[in-house]
């Protein structure tokens, strides 16, 4: 009898740890609501915000979520989300078509992705090697971009042009209709199995048939589509670029996908929906820092401890109990 | 002969799992004294607490008459318990002196440098007393095989001249040279009045060895058996508290195995793991391959299944060429690796997921969409009929006994039908009722029409299971032996050194 | 479990349907007719009401610098006490992506009113603003006459006070031609964001070279006019370089601010040139030169007034600062307060209102210090409440009087 409770106990505290990203989420949110009613703030407004600040990182970290689960990383992603978006405004700027921007947009973020992965794959290196050198290529290419374009330090679309595209309702389409394809591809198919297992243990994958290169030209793939979608949701929010555009994108991606409870080293306990719960639960914790009207300084501070609790939290599954075998 | 070690009323849970339950334990000076149990009848736990791994719940400890509760290994070793485990315990990075000292480099610093010729030196003389001077100190000890690396680990606690020494199921992944050497640290001990717990899954070797036995099941002292009393029969009866059913291994002679040859190897080469070895594996036949641990066995595992490539030679599956391990799955070849938890499993997997990542072209809608329901039927099968003891198949296979992970490295392969399977020292590390259920299990894959390379470094194993036996040396085959009951141990030795 | 888990998915989709059924509506009710074009004294007489607190959200890309911390200072420090308004601050903005999240900020947190210091893309902040119904006003900056034209008549924009274009290449020309007019020939000079198409720095730069082409008698890249130096920036991609101008020469020139060690390198090779009398920098000058001059060289700047350059004025390293100071965006705080409350001031046409605003220009310590004491002062500051109420539903010619005197001897009189 005292055993079963105990282990309807451990089942407990390790289902809870799964869903300790849910409730840190859905915690928040009730956080922000209080917030929201004492301060008397813009609520229908405010949701439309959070979906506005949140869904180019949703799709984004969504895709990178592959590359995450193979215990990769990739930090050019930033950078890969502004040159698609430079190519892909000025791909509308020659047509006039907005569907030639978003092919051009996700086609590029495709193209870079795979020109790390394949580069990695023919030299033998870890895939975060060449990320960290595309990081400076597109950088430069960025800038080689603007400056050909020949307007100034900015490559602009007409606004009116993006107006129609600019709300919430397409927003939402885009990034269900892509996490959507990222849950299945992730749960219900060969490919993520493969992904999540190659993560966990590299050497058992190769002993059990997975071709480790394969999987990561394919994740990279899947994370480009995700980029390049980012890339067009970002024309539309803000149709000037320039070199900064998407910055802290990247910075951005790695943090929502940790603070969603997404194993730091990826493998088979990985999460698709890590990425959308990590980047909703960051931008309502922003939004909840700037209605306090924190001081950005202690607004980072605090971001910084719960992130740190949160990885804590994530990380405390039962690694202190060894059972001799 | 003083009373060195004295456990009373020690418990421990894990969770839900008890792992010691009033466990009481006494061992004196100048004796051997063996612990033998099933996986999880804490054997290794009440140990590993006396050594200092972990601590107990409740109970006390004594050494040398005195309370005794150390803080750590470390702690343990420095104060006169030293234990060596079966799990690698080196440290790859660092050199063999640099492990053997690890923790202790203050010994060795002059102001703000280490005097590592001095702790090299030291090093090798820890070695050489234990005769492993072949191994140079200085070397990274990744560089070594695993023999070698837990040759450093036994010359670590050594080096500490420890009272009190536990030998946690070390011998099963040496050779005989390996076993040697602790035999005669052992001997050695009891010699000095010093004292030896020694664990083992061999029955003859702890029985060869040790001067009173005691069995363990599920956390409890089931009974201690003085040197007069050995009976193999009585403790394996006490071991698993039921008595064992038919044979161990295969008790059947008849030559009736397969002669379709379903993989022949045509002079492979391989630097000095292969050297020129041809061989032919039949359709319902298990053959055998044993050697010493170096001979080249378990690399000619790996080649067979494309996991290693053969820098000359060739061999084939169904008469086609393997070049990695998809095309020998493809073939119907299935491989299950001596170093379970790196090459077999995914630990932090569950259940579910090792077994079905092997299979999900058998259950696949068009080889791509993996439907829950057909998985769960696919899993299921294979946990139902490999008795895998779980929680669920959700469950993660780091959380599985030694023997249960070993059914689901099985499963991995039995489930997606494999028709040759290459089984590198399948029993290693697995209690006796496990065992045996794998023998059955590869007898009748066997009668199937399966084939099964067994590579294994129990002799015992592979005389009792084996239709044909070869013998490997240096990379070669030395000699065949068919299967015979005359066949004894000593013939294959002979052939192996 | 399955329980939780269903109740979990409940609960998550009901707040999305929740907060898109809310996206629909309206985030600003705003009732009214369009801005009147005429003053109205009531309102004059009355004062700012301060009954209710008004939100008023400001955009700085900038929040480190000097400037940026006096502007806040002033706002924060003595506005926010004055008025029962409360100003809610963006953080640094990269891009204008970063701008749009900012204004959706101020938005949701209920801001009436926007104050931009950020000019990434300053048409869509308008958009922004006009189509949630918040107004917005440009601080210490100005639209493109394209953009106001386009602009101009929109109900939310209330209009723009800074230094225009023409303002910026003057403040360049003048600053050269004070050196150039005691006799100085060779100049160093640090073009700011020249080569990231900033056109407040180009036109500075612009300005400083008509006055040397003037003085030596010379062309740079051809030109030797306002309309043709512009051009000719243009036209060299906005690189520029040293060359020899008539009599004068422009002996070093660095742009943009990467912050290496390559480009404070260069830096200093400017500044050690045997050759280089004076330092010329469109901005910034005090953070690119002061730590290299040498002894006798001279340095002009076009910044700001803080507690540093007026020490490197009094210790003689800086020899001339034309500097914004800190309450010039005290009547565009006034027009968007008053906007809000009702009583927006427009012009005759009743269009929003592009009004020009200077530097103070200080070329010896003792008037350095004179600024720098009032535009520091959190009681006294150069525009005061009291002045600042004159300025609540005022006429547009009371308006743009008020703000184009902005010389420190103009706004002494207006005090009094």
């Amino acid at each position: 009898m005292e055993n079963e409770k105990i282990i309807r106990k451990e089942q407990t505290r390790e289902r809870l740890l799964r869903l300790a990203p849910v409730m840190g989420l859905i915690l928040l949110f009730a956080v922000f609501m209080a917030i929201a009613v004492i301060r008397d703030i813009n609520i229908p407004y405010s949701f439309k915000n959070i979906i506005n600040q949140s869904v180019i990182v949703v799709v984004g970290a969504t895709g990178a979520v592959f590359i995450y689960t193979l215990g990769s990383f990739d930090i050019s992603l930033g950078a890969s989300l502004c040159v698609s978006a430079l190519l892909g405004a000025m791909a509308y700027n020659r047509s006039g078509s907005l569907l030639v921007m978003l092919l051009t947009c996700v086609g590029v973020a495709v193209l870079i992705s795979l020109i790390s992965s394949v580069l990695a794959s023919v030299f033998n290196l870890p895939v975060f090697v060449t990320t960290i050198a595309m990081l400076s290529l597109l950088n430069a290419l960025a800038l080689v971009l603007i400056g050909a374009n020949g307007t100034g330090d900015v490559i602009q679309v007409p606004a009116a042009a993006v107006r129609g595209i600019n709300n919430v309702w397409v927003k939402l389409a885009v990034m269900l209709i892509y996490l959507g394809f990222c849950v299945f591809m992730f749960n219900y198919t060969k490919l993520g199995r493969h992904e999540k297992f190659q993560g966990g243990n590299p050497v058992c994958a190769k002993l059990t048939g997975l071709n480790g290169k394969r999987l990561a030209i394919a994740a990279f793939a899947i994370a480009g589509i995700g980029v390049g979608l980012g890339a067009f949701l970002t024309i539309t929010y803000a149709p000037t670029l320039s070199r900064n555009t998407a910055s802290s994108v990247g910075m951005d991606i790695i943090i929502s996908i940790v603070f969603g409870g997404m194993p730091v080293s990826g493998g088979a306990r990985s999460r698709i929906w890590s990425a959308a719960i990590g980047a909703v639960s960051m931008t309502l914790l922003n939004q909840i820092m700037l209605t306090l009207s924190l001081d950005s300084g202690i607004g980072q501070m605090v971001k910084a401890l719960i992130f740190i609790l949160v990885v804590f939290i994530s990380m405390s599954n039962n690694k202190g109990n060894i059972l001799p075998r | 002969m003083i009373q060195t070690v004295e456990i009373r009323n020690m418990s421990k849970r894990f969770g839900p799992t008890i792992a010691l339950a009033d466990v009481s334990i006494t061992a004196l000076g100048g004796e051997v004294l063996g612990l033998i149990g099933e996986n999880g009848s804490g054997k290794s736990t009440v140990t590993s607490i006396y050594a200092g791994m972990q601590h107990a719940d409740s109970g006390e400890m004594f050494f040398m008459g005195k309370p005794w509760s150390p803080t750590s290994m470390t702690d343990a070793l420095r104060r006169g318990v030293g234990m060596i485990v079966q799990e690698n315990g080196t440290v790859p990075g660092i050199t063999v002196a640099e492990n053997i000292f690890l923790g202790e480099t203050q010994e060795f610093t002059r102001g703000l440098f280490v005097d590592r010729k001095k702790m090299t030196a030291q090093a090798q003389k820890a070695l050489d007393d234990i005769g492993a001077g072949h191994i140079s100190a200085s070397v990274p000890a990744g560089m070594l095989d695993f023999q070698d690396r837990k040759l450093v680990e036994i010359a670590k606690v050594m080096a500490k001249a420890p009272s009190v020494l536990v030998v946690d199921e070390t011998t099963t992944a040496l050779s005989q040279k390996g076993r040697d050497i602790i035999y005669e640290i052992m001997a050695r001990m009891k010699a000095e009045g010093k004292t030896v717990i020694f664990i083992s899954h061999d029955l003859d070797e702890i029985m060869e060895q040790c001067d009173r036995l005691t069995v363990l099941r599920d956390g409890k002292i089931i009974r201690t058996f003085s040197a007069e009393e050995y009976d193999p029969d009585a403790i394996r009866t006490s071991m698993i508290g039921r008595e064992i059913q038919g044979s161990y291994y295969r008790s059947d002679y008849e030559k009736d195995a397969g002669t379709e040859t379903v993989l022949k190897a045509d002079d492979l080469c391989l630097s000095d793991q292969l050297v020129h070895l041809s061989m032919e594996l039949h359709a319902g036949e298990i053959l055998g391959i044993g050697g010493l641990s170096h001979c080249g066995m378990h690399t000619l595992g790996k080649v067979l299944f494309g996991a290693e490539h053969a820098e000359s030679g060739s061999f084939t599956v169904h008469g086609k060429t393997i070049r990695n391990e998809a095309e020998a799955m493809k073939e119907g070849l299935g491989y299950v690796a001596k170093d379970r938890d790196s090459e077999s499993l995914c630990t932090e997997a569950s259940i579910r997921d090792n077994i079905s990542v092997a299979g999900l072209d058998k259950f696949a809608v068009k080889d791509v969409l993996i439907l829950p329901g057909r998985e769960k039927k696919y899993v299921g099968e294979q946990v139902a009929a490999l008795q895998i003891k779980c929680s669920s198949a959700d469950q993660y296979v780091s959380a599985l006994s030694g023997g249960n992970k070993q059914k689901v490295a099985f499963g991995k392969w039995t489930g997606r039908g494999s028709d040759i399977l290459i089984l590198d020292c399948p029993t290693r590390g697995v209690d006796i009722g496990v065992k045996q259920a794998m023998y059955r299990l590869m007898y009748r894959m066997r009668q199937e029409g399966k084939s099964i390379l067994l590579i294994s470094e129990e002799l015992a194993e592979l005389i009792g299971m084996s239709d044909r036996l070869l013998v490997m040396k240096d990379g070669s085959i030395s000699k065949e032996f068919l299967r015979s009951p005359e066949l004894s141990e000593a013939d294959v030795i002979r052939c192996m050194i | 479990m399955k329980t939780v888990k269903k109740f979990l998915a409940v609960l998550l989709a009901a707040v999305t349907v929740f907060s898109l059924s809310a996206c629909g509506s309206d985030p600003n009710q705003t009732t009214g007719t369009a801005p009147a074009a005429s003053a109205s004294s009531e309102a004059e007489k009355s004062g700012p009401d301060d009954s209710k607190n008004v939100k008023i959200g400001v955009l700085v890309s900038d929040v480190t610098s000097a400037e940026a911390l006096a502007f806040r200072a002033y706002y924060e420090e003595y506005i926010q006490k004055q008025y029962n308004v409360t100003f809610m601050y963006s953080d640094e903005l990269a891009d204008a992506a970063a701008e749009a999240s900012a204004i959706d900020n101020f938005i949701a947190n209920n801001c009436k009113a926007i104050i931009s210091f950020a000019s990434a893309d300053r048409p869509a902040q308008i958009e922004q603003c006009e189509a949630n119904g918040v107004y917005y006003a440009v601080a210490t900056g100005t639209l493109t006459d394209e953009q106001y034209e386009k602009f101009k008549s929109y109900k939310y924009y209330v209009g723009a006070i800074g230094p225009d274009l023409m303002t910026e290449y003057m403040a360049g020309y003048n600053m050269a031609k004070s050196f150039l007019d005691q006799g100085y020939k060779y100049f160093g000079m640090f073009g700011g964001a020249t080569p990231y198409y900033t056109e407040m720095h180009i036109y500075r730069a612009a300005g400083m070279l008509v006055a040397m082409c003037e003085a030596g008698k010379g062309t740079y890249l051809g030109a030797s006019d306002f309309g043709g130096m512009i051009g000719a920036i243009y036209g060299a991609g906005c690189q520029l370089a040293p060359a020899v101008i008539g009599d004068v020469e422009l002996v070093g020139y660095v742009g943009g601010y990467d912050f290496d060690d390559a480009w404070f390198g260069k830096l200093a090779a400017v500044a050690n040139d045997p050759k280089v009398e004076v330092l010329l920098a469109v901005g910034s000058g005090q953070t690119a030169f002061a730590g290299f001059k040498r002894e006798g060289q001279k340095l002009g700047d076009i910044d700001c007034y803080t507690k540093d350059s007026v020490a490197l004025m009094e210790s003689g390293t800086l020899n001339y600062l034309a500097g914004k100071f800190s309450a010039s965006i005290g009547p565009i705080f006034m027009a968007t307060l008053s906007a809000v409350q009702g009583h927006p001031i427009r012009n005759a046409e009743g269009n929003a209102f592009a009004i020009g605003q200077g530097y103070w220009v200080a070329d010896n310590a003792e008037t350095a210090k004179e600024y720098f004491a009032v535009d520091s002062s959190k009681t006294e500051p150069a525009y005061t409440r009291a002045m600042l109420d004159t300025l609540y539903g005022a006429s547009y010619q009371d308006f743009e009087n008020f703000v184009k005197a902005y010389s420190f001897d103009e706004i002494k009189n207006l005090a009094k």
